[in-house]
């Protein structure tokens, strides 16, 4: 359940595709999770003397990366149950509830107490709210009779690192609670989050967004907001100062999420599925294996895959911190992973046939001191052979590949009609349903609503096949306020929020370079855009931090034109932004500094949400004249990194955090901050969407 | 290798040496050889003891024997000699030489030299036995050799310790396959006039 943290503090060296960043030292975030431990030590210990702990099963995960089950036993936590209906039984008189301020939790609190006081048995209750308290559970603890027996307070749990460069609330269910069921309490929690990072790291100079919800948050964060307890520990003040947060609505870019991640760490996520960074895999791939002689172990890809089902599987965290050869692989288009691992398996070969050469005792010593290494590599090795050899035939089913064929056609309004009988013709070979609602979202996405008679084809095939239950999810899917399966023509009385929130797909294709026409076979060695996430797809949200950020990168190619002198391609020229035709290795381009939209309001118009760039006054702890409300300059100090922050409000993806990080990589000077309200995946989106009840699979590994 | 001979010998400066004591293996002479060897030795050894000035060591090749003579002289101008085969590694039998000396004049009184007959040094015959190994006599080599097993067992517990782990011969073949089989995911022609499907 809750899985040992690192806590070491990272240093920003990353080496991927054999290009060795300059060591540019980013925000240290590890502050953040020290803070949360301290704030749950000092939760656990208000409460004097042995105590049970009751918890909130969503809130196991994000613990887990905050702490361990051995801390909370240091500080008093005798046993531990899920908050689950039913009584409690509790040994200890202290019981402490921690849970987010959901009604069905109160409920079960409530008559868990009601329970205890009936049968006489005296208990003294605290209940840890996260990430803050609501008068909406007291309001239903007084109806219940039992406010007076609760102590109510809180427990401010809010971003936790993830990696070095990402910071997550961990919160799944923020997509389904602001699109489905109008529910905007996560951009007032989301604004308390990010006001906690002002006041540790610097308030935001600027503040750039796109998207109606996005804008409501960044109003937010105009405005004065109640005071938060800050973190004890105080991270080193000059390291990495932020220039700018970027906030971007989920649903500015629904189409992302939809497709199936192609790189190394999405596709885990899509195939087996990893949640708070932990991933469910059999148990030989993580063990030591037995002794060489015991049988043939798993030469051939086929009884690897057949003898692995069916086996117990453990909880691994995924973390490059502690797994190096992991951080070169997560970000790398799945088809390039065997060429690594490859690459690795002859180095440490290498390696190995060294200690042949050892001939003083000296030189055996080294070996020996470097065994450990190679040995904790080579376990890496092994485990991520193994897990490639898990998804690679998932990768060649015919139902994947179809799928990508539906996908890439849609995304080129390639034969469009076509597709949607496609979709139809999979939904007869038992392709699993969450497979099948991302597709048709997808295509109602860039057709711009799928042709009436088909969408009613298609969707009884659908509740035909995967069950009437599922038509609540049909509903969600295709009412305000996300409204992203429609149908074409859009029926005269719909409203128009609904038709001004349709994407205008095939214009923003062409304005931001979405599709990437250059030789497909050229991208097989470099990766020379953010597209190689899906393969010749450029996520839009990326495209949009690249539009702010890098601005060189979103209408041409700045590594296809490193060769020739690129002066005019660029439509966004801006100051010292003219690509030059600069080397990518040793002179990187310096980054530009944040000037909002400029050179692309007009794109940005075309999307549907609200566009704002808000520059804000600097105060006082800058250093700067207090009393003027000038605009920072833009021009830093040179030779200084600053942190741009995204926040990705509703959600993002692997591959968009892989496809940020390829930005990052074009320049120095500046370093990406990734936070978010949770790590998504298209599956995840429509399971938060459906609900509670009973539907579907949870990844294709069940289905099979 | 093999010790030949090991003689303990009387070597004023002036006057002929006379061999004191001396003990000789001969095993791996036939019967009838073993008397002419045993005066050649015999005499190479006591040539070689004439021949070596007081306080001097030298080495002396005869064919495929090895003479190493270390003539001591002090109060009792001895000389000790060693007949070896040519591989008989050198510094042991020197310091093989120095230590027979140091017991011999330790154990046997000055006074008996001028009777050889009557002298009883059972001990050059064990140093003879003994240093037919080297390796085992000699402190230092025994120490080498110690060093050198050392060696071989750190070899096999390393051997031990990669075998446990997966044979990273089976990981090398199964990531080559894995980067043999990978496709691109390019599933359909994007350009408008194009019929290549790239797999």
């Amino acid at each position: 359940m809750i899985m040992a943290a690192t806590s070491t503090p990272s240093s920003d060296l990353q080496t991927t595709s054999g290009v060795d960043r300059e060591i540019e030292q980013g925000l240290d975030v590890e502050i953040l999770r020290e803070s949360a431990k301290k704030a749950l030590i000092n939760a656990l210990n208000s409460v004097v003397g042995a105590k049970t702990l009751v918890l909130d099963p969503t809130l196991a995960g994000p613990l887990g990366l905050v702490t361990e089950v051995a801390l909370l036993k240091h500080h008093g936590v005798d046993k531990m149950f899920w908050l689950e209906p039913g009584p409690l039984t509790s040994t200890t008189t202290n019981v402490v509830y921690l849970c987010r301020p959901l009604i069905k939790y109160v409920k079960i609190i409530a008559d868990q107490i009601k329970g205890h006081t009936k049968g006489s048995l005296k208990h003294t209750y605290t209940l840890f709210l996260v990430p803050r308290t609501s008068t909406l559970v007291s309001r239903i603890l007084e109806e219940e009779g039992v406010l007076g027996d609760v102590s109510i307070s809180s427990y401010n749990l809010q971003f936790i690192p993830t990696a070095e460069d990402v910071i997550s609330l961990e919160y799944d269910g923020a997509f389904k609670e602001l699109w489905v069921d109008g529910d905007e309490t996560i951009i007032y929690d989301s604004a308390l989050a990010l006001d906690v990072l002002q006041k540790i790291y610097g308030q935001y100079p600027r503040i750039v967004g796109k998207g109606d919800y996005a804008s409501k948050l960044a109003t937010l964060l105009t405005k004065p907001l109640p005071n938060q307890p800050v973190p004890v520990v105080s991270p080193t003040p000059s390291s990495a100062p932020i220039d700018s947060l970027i906030i971007l609505d989920r649903r500015v870019d629904m189409i992302t999420p939809l497709l199936t991640q192609l790189t190394y760490e999405g596709l885990i996520d899509e195939v087996i599925g990893i949640k708070n960074s932990h991933v469910e895999l059999p148990m030989s791939l993580l063990n030591p294996p037995p002794a060489p002689n015991q049988g043939p172990s798993q030469a051939s890809t086929s009884t690897a895959a057949t003898s692995i089902i069916g086996e117990k599987t453990k909880k691994y965290h995924l973390s490059a911190v502690t797994d190096p050869l992991f951080a070169d692989l997560r970000d790398l288009n799945f088809s390039s992973v065997g060429k690594r691992l490859s690459q690795t398996a002859h180095r440490l070969d290498e390696e190995y046939k060294a200690r042949q050469q050892a001939k003083t005792v000296a030189q055996l010593r080294d070996f020996v001191g470097k065994l450990g290494g190679l040995q904790s590599e080579h376990q890496a090795l092994r485990l991520h052979t193994g897990l490639s050899e898990i998804l690679l035939p998932h990768t060649r089913t015919d139902l994947f590949n179809k799928s990508l064929e539906i996908q890439q056609n849609l995304l080129a309004s390639y034969e469009a009609s076509a597709q949607v009988t496609a979709i139809e013709e999979m939904v007869a070979q038992g392709a699993d349903m969450q497979t099948i609602v991302r597709l048709i979202c997808l295509a109602s996405i860039t057709m711009g609503g799928i042709k009436t008679r088909a969408l009613d084809s298609v969707r009884r095939e659908f509740l035909q096949a995967y069950g009437y239950h599922l038509l609540p999810l049909l509903l969600s899917l295709s009412s305000p306020p996300l409204s992203i399966l429609l149908p074409n023509p859009l029926p005269p009385s719909t409203s128009s929020t609904v038709t001004t929130s349709k994407l205008p797909f095939s214009t923003v294709r062409k304005s931001l370079r979405l599709l990437i026409d250059d030789n497909p076979e050229a991208l097989e060695e470099v990766e020379n855009d953010i597209s190689f996430v899906y393969s010749g797809y450029a996520p839009i949200s990326v495209r949009l931090v690249q539009c702010a950020a890098q601005k060189n990168g979103v209408i041409s190619n700045p590594v296809v034109d490193k060769a020739t002198n690129s002066g005019g391609t660029s439509s966004a020229d801006h100051g010292d932004v003219v690509g030059e035709g600069t080397s990518m290795d040793a002179k990187k381009l310096y980054a530009h500094p944040i000037v909002g939209w400029k050179g692309f309001e007009d794109v940005l118009g075309t999307l549907p949400g609200k566009t704002f760039d808000i520059p804000r006054s600097v105060n006082a702890t800058t250093g700067t004249n207090p009393g003027t409300t000038l605009v920072p300059s833009p021009i830093r100090p040179h030779e200084q990194t600053s942190t741009t922050v995204v926040f990705f409000l509703g959600g993002c993806t692997y591959t968009e955090i892989a496809a940020l990080r390829w930005v990052n990589r074009q320049h120095r000077g500046r370093k990406f901050l990734i936070a978010t309200t949770g790590i998504i995946s298209g599956s995840s989106l429509i399971k938060s969407i459906a609900g509670d009840g009973k539907v579907g699979q949870d990844s294709l590994r069940d289905s099979r | 290798m093999k010790v030949y001979s090991l003689s303990v010998v009387y070597a004023p400066p002036s006057s002929p040496s006379v061999i004191l004591t001396s003990a000789s293996d001969l095993s791996s002479f036939s019967f009838y050889q073993r008397g002419s060897v045993g005066e050649f030795l015999t005499f190479f050894s006591k040539t070689v003891a004439e021949r070596t000035a007081q306080g001097q060591r030298q080495s002396v090749q005869e064919n495929s024997y090895v003479a190493h003579a270390y003539n001591r002289g002090g109060a009792e101008q001895l000389a000790a000699i060693i007949v070896t085969d040519q591989e008989y590694p050198v510094r042991p039998a020197f310091s093989l030489l120095t230590k027979i000396l140091d017991d011999f004049t330790t154990k046997v009184p000055q006074s008996s030299y001028s009777n050889p007959g009557s002298i009883n040094f059972p001990d050059v015959q064990t140093y003879l036995t003994k240093y037919q190994d080297p390796r085992q006599a000699d402190a230092i080599m025994r120490v080498q050799q110690e060093l050198d097993e050392t060696k071989i067992v750190l070899h096999k517990t390393i051997e031990s310790v990669l075998q446990r782990g997966e044979k990273l011969d089976n990981l090398v073949e199964r990531s080559n396959a894995l980067s043999a089989q990978s496709k691109m995911f390019y599933k359909t022609a994007k350009k408008q006039n194009s019929c290549c499907v790239i797999m």
